[in-house]
């Protein structure tokens, strides 16, 4: 501020021209730091706000005016450019000068005139992002090297290599080839009879007979799926804050695999996960569930399930869902839309919210409240769904009768023991008086009555009863004897009448043997003759070594609760309670009970702070009339209820109702509910836990549905559901053009139309992206190499015509992925050796041009698998769930590790993928974080993955299966069987002098096995299983 | 190796190669430039060189153990004076006194609970916050924000961040180790290293529910194999990867990764012995509580901590895990908390003095918020992420300190606010790095640990 103050007052400026200053200094200081965004023009027009006209400006954007004419400290604008607008500073990039923002202080002081030409930009004609151009059907390129050739796509990488300077590779070896391909379609290495035949195979049409055979196997959909599971970000639990399991989520997986399999042409695969409860129906069940099952890509996500804020926890969800949407079928990061319009993608905060409206008006959870419900759908015809519907609103509505009987019961049994306040105080006093005795616990068993075997015991209700003869009728204190655990928590009965409720632990002689190892219960008054003692307990027959009986001889004794609540005829669990209340106020000047408990402390009364003060006359001393006086005093209060004109009686009726005041429910209340109601709920019970029984157990998947009300969304300003701004109609981002723009109707989500929309054949992104993803998975890097953005930050296509060609093809052949597969399996460029050139290297290190085929580092599952498909030990179990915990149960949680048996060895695919708690191998080898959308993945090298090659399981057991793989096969020489190991592991013969290298170290190492052949044979299979070759493809 | 290749190698790196090929350490001349975890120079001159952080998960009560409110007393069973937040985590009652007695203690005066008589002895090298809030009020959203700065993206943890821009003095060792981490509550995404490259995530020893003695790194030995037997079975295949890299012509990936099967088997041969407290004397494990049933646990991580500091581990962290929750049975269950805790920490703390590490080690004590003034149920308190009390100690923070302040009953942090960011600021400002400038550019635009947010909190650096 400080800047205008100074040039205000200069002599030189005091009498400015506005509209000059205007012309020279503000109209080119906007035209070239602002207007680009800040336009009519503006593609989107970030922030809403506008700086092409004086009005606009005046009205200002999202944040409200830029300027307060006259009032540059005032001005939004100012602000802005000063950076002390907190987190908002303008113009990106660097700071403006600080003569700019004197000239615009000065402006704003002047009350900010204006021109009467319009302002322009050079930029305001942006040219559109070649991703939003239309997909182009580009002509084939011509080249010197025709003969090269073999497929179109042979012809964009060589004209593009021909102009480096640059020759592809030669052809790959056959070997080679197959190992590629298998593992590249399968993940899994090719047998060696797959590979002999294939060598063997001279005809010309072997290597696309060879793909044939590979996308026609069911282990090609069990790795592709893999890949798309990593752009649906797939998992098999929650993550985040509360780990729940998604037990259902493989129905989801087990969907994409058999899309895969069966070429699930990709725009129905699309339609079918975003809306696929929405798809004109077709009569047939399977159809319809499979449908449903696919809108799990939709509910799978990472949620915050304990948000406190139900409406952020459900903007969190919709967040999330647009996100990876937008991300997996667009390659677009509209996730910053939410806050802000979008820096960089033409998405404006309002488009964004658009979108979010079709996901808000989409059902994915059951509830929001903490911990939050995913919704599942039953995978059933509908009589069936229906019957579980019915059988659950059943026990929903016993559980209803249950509450209401119980709450009604509370509440009277409250209502009775308030009118006895004055009771309540004196059991408290007589309780804490009478326990100032501490009993000593016996010592010598001679003097008393030991009692060692119970005279009966039962279950339901677990009870343990001894009966003793009394001749000298008086007290008795009662001790027990624990030589095990257990039995600890008995209430104790005298006749039939309660005495105590629960034990304190008692102590274990074998524990502390210095000690007697009596444990003091209570004290007993018994009567001549026969005396029966019940010891009770909820879940197990209490069980002590001995029971010991010894005369008390002093009249006072300590009161259990029980007995001291017994003098007054009152509730044991009330005076619990009240006991409690006067523990933790420790007389407290602002208890209101504070009269009371200073009788035997030394504190003043005339500290008491809380307007009951006022309704004692001071000359109160007894605690009987103190009792007294608060009893009617609380009687008052109840007759006056909670709007009482008399502060103290309001404070008093408050708290005899506050919730966690002495007269809420106590402890195992229904103990003191009239016996038959007690049997009435316990009929309601066991009602309720048959049908719970009886409930169908029906195959769910988890899913999205249609939301009770569709409606459109306001804008939530800076992302915060506490300020909103105009209300946006559902629909689509403006600057991807289609020629048919679906029409989202009132009543409907518009996930149907959103799907509509992406699968338009001149969708300019939905082909783009798809086909570099699956270029990306077979050449290890994408056309684009950014594959998860197509936006500006996002990388340019290296061969942007071969990208518009095989998007091109992509739609011509009915979005058919294994189309789109052979199209590059049988090009030159994919078939390239990766061998070695310096001189390519030089020009084009990256290999962006593909020079050679890249050499690729096998991913975390064609590690598992491939180790495991080489030892032989590989099983092709399909489908289902490895999981042994019920739905939405917390999983991998504090205390204990998941209970995965990740050693089965089954395809990894089948393997569970527990977010924040990954399989080891999975996140030793660069497995995607999976609460993210992720088309690409890192093929880092460090020390743990070395770390799993030395001493995993996987590869010990493994490592010694092959080993017995090799050593039974009978009849072989020794190396026949290093030929075989090559064979499997690599899938090529050893040469001589490798198994020669390979027979010297079994030998050597049998020795420092101590003669242990097998052992010897392990160490050589594991050496081969963790050699590069091994986990590289050529 | 051919050295020709090497030549050619260093001058065509890209990001990308060295996201490839990165790897724990390289010793070799040739990859030094290649190494993600090569120790770098600080923005400018540092306080601290490392960081051991004692994570109390859970949520300890600022107003049980280090922030004293005697207006707590008074009012104790008194209704709140002021409204609570917008957005709580439930309901609370009444005032509710603590059920512990303050005392002030040495030089500096810092009151302290009895829930911690030895870290009391302490209270002059500790700098304590005491106006420390977050903004999410469930234990996910509150750890994320504490270990990586948001509860709502997936972001670098701290330790990845720091270790990003500093690299480690092992090389036989990560540079950032967790002890015995949680697995709940956001798990491995509070110590993952999210789009930083994968050197910079916490390496887990142990996780949450293994004792302390019981505790390993994935995949770090087997009982199968005797060393010397797997170290001729590495030979054997690093001959079989040379053979084959001569057929193949340069590649980095397969280089680095014949360099990843020895610093493996280093940190093999070295994270046992760091491990393996054995060799320390008697004085210093009863020091740190080894002695009793009730501190061994947790004083051996921290003595474990120690041991990775000491041989140059950037960031260590060790976790009292999931125990400080208590919304019930608080008094029962806080003292058990701070007895298992307490001794060790002193104990931790008195041996970096003695050793002279106290100097550039910043020793960090924090929940993931604080706890509600008010009562809930009878003898509990629920979350606050609107106030609550960490501590540092050493690496450059003013011995004896306190900062910032609370309501007068310790439910809103009204002085000083420091915010996670503005103590993330401050962390990497004693490290020596300008949290501004220590950026990552990831999805097209630069990623820090303070988002757009973070001040450095001056006031409380020697």
């Amino acid at each position: 501020m400080r800047i205008w103050l100074c040039l205000l007052a200069s002599p030189l400026l005091a009498q400015p021209d506005g509209a000059a200053l205007f012309e020279s200094r503000i109209r080119p200081l906007f035209e070239a730091k602002c207007l680009s965004c800040h336009s009519s023009g503006s593609q989107p027009i970030m922030g809403g706000l506008r700086l092409d006209s004086r009005a606009e400006l005046l009205r200002g954007g999202s944040r409200g005016p830029s300027l307060v004419e006259g009032k540059p400290a005032d001005s939004l604008l100012l602000k802005v450019v000063m950076h002390t607008a907190g987190p908002l500073k303008m113009p990106p990039g660097p700071k403006l000068k600080d003569a700019e923002i004197a000239d615009l202080a000065q402006w704003v002081a002047l009350g900010a005139p204006w021109g009467q030409s319009p302002l322009v930009t050079s930029k305001s004609q942006k040219e559109k992002h070649w991703s939003l151009k239309p997909v182009l059907n580009p002509a084939i390129p011509s080249v010197r090297k025709p003969a090269w050739v073999q497929s179109p796509i042979d012809a964009f990488i060589l004209s593009a290599l021909e102009t480096k300077g640059l020759s592809p590779a030669p052809p790959a070896d056959r070997r080679t080839l197959i190992r590629r391909a298998t593992y590249d379609l399968t993940g899994l290495p090719p047998t060696p009879a797959e590979v002999e035949a294939f060598l063997n195979d001279k005809s010309p049409d072997a290597w696309p007979r060879l793909i044939d055979r590979l996308l026609a196997s069911p282990r090609y959909g069990e790795r592709w799926a893999r890949h798309w599971l990593d752009v649906a970000r797939y998992a098999d639990s929650n993550g985040l804050d509360e780990n729940l399991v998604y037990k259902n989520a493989f129905r989801y997986r087990d969907y994409v695999i058999a899309a895969f399999n069966k070429d699930k042409p990709y725009d129905q695969f699309l339609r079918e996960q975003l809306a696929g409860d929405l798809l004109p129906p077709t009569g047939d069940l399977s159809t319809e569930l499979e449908r449903w099952t696919a809108t799990g890509f939709l509910s799978l996500g990472a949620k915050m399930l304990a948000e406190d804020d139900p409406i952020k926890m459900q903007m969190d969800i919709v967040d999330e869902q647009l996100d990876t949407t937008a991300k997996a079928f667009m390659g677009l990061t509209v996730g910053c839309a939410r806050c802000h319009d979008h820096k960089f993608d033409p998405i404006s905060t309002a488009e964004y919210y658009a979108l979010a409206g079709i996901f808000k008006s989409s059902h994915t959870m059951d509830h929001h409240k903490v911990v939050a419900k995913w919704h599942e759908y039953v995978l059933a015809p509908k009589p069936d769904r229906d019957r579980l519907a019915a059988h659950e609103a059943r026990i929903e509505a016993e559980r209803k009768r249950i509450t209401e009987l119980t709450s009604a019961q509370n509440k009277s049994l409250a209502a009775a023991a308030m009118r006895r306040v004055g009771a309540y105080l004196r059991a408290a006093r007589l309780f804490e008086q009478s326990n100032r005795i501490q009993l000593a616990a016996a010592e010598k068993e001679s003097e008393g009555i030991v009692l060692t075997t119970p005279t009966k015991t039962s279950e339901k209700p677990f009870l343990a009863e001894y009966t003793v003869q009394i001749t000298r009728p008086g007290l008795y204190q009662l001790d027990l004897l624990n030589e095990e655990k257990g039995g600890g928590t008995a209430d104790i009965y005298l006749n039939g009448v309660w005495q105590r409720q629960g034990l304190p632990p008692v102590q274990n002689r074998a524990a502390s043997p210095e000690s007697g190892g009596w444990s003091v219960a209570l004290v007993l008054n018994l009567n001549a003759g026969a005396n029966t003692i019940r010891f009770e307990h909820t879940r197990s027959i209490p069980k002590y070594g001995k029971i010991l009986l010894t005369p008390h001889s002093s009249p006072e004794y300590p009161l259990s609760i029980v007995q001291a609540a017994s003098r007054f005829d009152l509730n044991p669990g009330y005076l619990t309670q009240w006991i409690d209340y006067f523990d933790r106020s420790q007389a407290a000047p602002a208890s209101p009970l504070y009269a009371w408990e200073i009788l035997d402390r030394d504190a003043p009364l005339s500290a008491w702070a809380n307007p009951v003060a006022k309704l004692f006359p001071s000359p109160l001393t007894t605690p009987d009339a103190i009792a007294s006086h608060y009893e009617q005093l609380f009687l008052s209060a109840l007759e006056q209820g909670k709007d009482s004109s008399d502060p103290g009686l309001k404070v008093l009726y408050t708290f005899l109702h506050e919730k966690f005041g002495p007269f809420r429910a106590p402890a195992n209340v229904r103990r003191y509910y009239p016996e038959p109601l007690r049997d009435q709920i316990k009929a309601i019970e066991s009602t309720v836990a048959e049908l719970e029984k009886q409930t169908p157990d029906l195959p769910r998947a988890m899913g999205v549905r249609e939301a009770a009300k569709a409606e459109d969304i306001p804008i939530h300003i800076r992302g915060s559901h506490w300020t909103l701004g105009k209300v946006v109609p559902r629909g689509f981002p403006n600057a991807i053009e289609t020629a048919h723009r679906p029409a989202i109707a009132n009543q409907s989500s518009g996930r149907l139309q959103l799907a509509e929309w992406l699968t338009q054949p001149d969708h300019p992104l939905t082909s783009r992206v798809m086909v570099n993803r699956l270029w990306r998975w077979h050449f290890g890097r994408g056309i684009v190499a950014s594959v998860d953005n197509f936006g500006r930050l996002g990388d340019k296509p290296s061969h942007p015509e071969l990208l518009d060609y095989l998007a091109t093809r992509f739609v011509a052949s009915g979005w058919s992925i294994k189309a789109i597969h052979r199209l590059l399996l049988l090009s030159s460029t994919y078939q390239m050796s990766s061998a070695y050139d310096s001189k390519a290297f030089e020009t084009d290190p990256e290999n962006i041009s593909l020079w050679r085929m890249p050499r690729r580092r096998l991913e975390a599952e064609s590690i598992r698998d491939g180790i495991m498909t080489a030892s032989g030990g590989l099983r092709f179990d399909t489908g289902g769930s490895l999981l042994t915990y019920k739905d939405r149960q917390y999983v991998a949680n504090t205390a204990k590790g998941s209970s995965v048996d990740y050693d089965r060895p089954i395809r990894s695919i089948y393997v569970p993928v527990l977010r924040s708690s990954l399989y080891d191998v999975f996140s030793a080898f660069d497995l995607p974080d999976p609460t993210m959308s992720n088309g690409d993945r890192d093929s880092t090298v460090v020390a743990p993955q070395a770390l799993f090659m030395m001493n995993s399981s996987v590869m010990l057991n493994h490592s010694r299966i092959l080993a017995e793989t090799l050593l039974n096969t009978p009849n072989l020489e020794p190396s026949a069987r290093i030929r075989l190991a090559y064979e499997r592991a690599l899938a090529r013969p050893a040469t001589n002098q490798e198994i020669d290298a390979a027979l010297s170290f079994i030998a050597s190492m049998q020795k420092e096995w101590n003669g242990d052949g097998k052992k010897a044979w392990q160490s050589f299979a594991k050496s081969l299983l963790a050699s590069n070759e091994f986990i590289y493809l050529n | 190796m051919n050295p020709h290749w090497n030549t050619h190698l260093n001058r065509t790196l890209s990001r990308r190669d060295l996201l490839r090929v990165s790897s724990i350490g390289f010793p070799s001349l040739a990859f030094a430039a290649l190494d993600p975890l090569a120790v770098k120079q600080p923005h400018f001159p540092a306080r601290a060189k490392r960081v051991i952080f004692l994570f109390m998960h859970g949520g300890p009560s600022q107003v049980d153990t280090f922030d004293y409110k005697p207006l707590l007393k008074r009012d104790h069973g008194k209704p709140l004076p002021f409204a609570r937040p917008k957005v709580v985590s439930g309901e609370t009652f009444n005032l509710l006194q603590s059920p512990w007695a303050f005392k002030q203690y040495g030089q500096s005066g810092a009151w302290v609970s009895d829930l911690f008589p030895e870290l009391a002895k302490c209270v002059d090298d500790i700098c304590f916050v005491k106006s420390m809030h977050g903004s999410n009020s469930r234990h996910g959203g509150a750890l994320l924000e504490l270990h990586t700065g948001s509860d709502t993206f997936i972001r670098p943890s701290m330790g990845s961040w720091i270790t990003y821009g500093l690299g480690s003095e092992n090389n036989s060792m990560p540079g950032f180790v967790t002890i015995c981490p949680t697995q709940s509550h956001g798990g491995a995404n509070n110590f993952g290293s999210a789009f930083l490259p994968a050197p910079y995530a916490g390496t887990a020893i142990g996780a949450v529910g293994v004792p302390a003695r019981d505790a390993r790194i994935p995949f770090i030995s087997n009982t199968e194999t005797p060393r010397p037997i797997q170290r001729r079975e590495i030979d054997y295949s690093q001959t079989l990867n040379r053979r084959q890299l001569e057929l193949t012509g340069p590649d980095r990936a397969l280089e680095g990764r014949i360099e990843s099967f020895e610093l493996a088997f280093r940190m093999q041969t070295e994270a046992p012995g760091l491990q393996n407290i054995e060799d320390e004397s008697p004085l210093t494990k009863k020091l740190y509580g080894l002695d009793n049933p009730v501190t061994e646990d947790f004083g051996r991580q921290c003595l474990m901590a120690r041991r990775l500091s000491e041989k140059g581990v950037r960031f260590v962290q060790v976790s009292h895990t999931y125990k400080w929750d208590q919304h019930q049975n608080l008094k029962r269950d806080h003292s058990q908390n701070a007895a298992e805790v307490d001794k060790p920490i002193a104990g931790l703390l008195r041996d970096l003095k003695s050793r002279g590490l106290l100097e550039d080690t910043l020793v960090l004590w924090a929940g993931e918020f604080g706890r509600t003034p008010t009562a809930e149920g009878s003898d509990g308190r629920d979350h606050n992420p609107e106030a609550f009390t960490i501590w540092m100690a050493g690496g450059g923070v003013k011995p004896g300190f306190s900062y910032g302040a609370t309501d007068d009953y310790g439910y809103y942090s009204v002085e000083k606010k420091v915010h996670f960011h503005d103590l993330h600021a401050t962390i990497l400002h004693l490290l020596g790095l300008d949290h501004l400038k220590l950026t990552y550019r990831y999805a097209g635009r630069n990623f820090r640990l303070t988002d757009v947010h973070g001040n450095v909190v001056h006031d409380i650096i020697a």
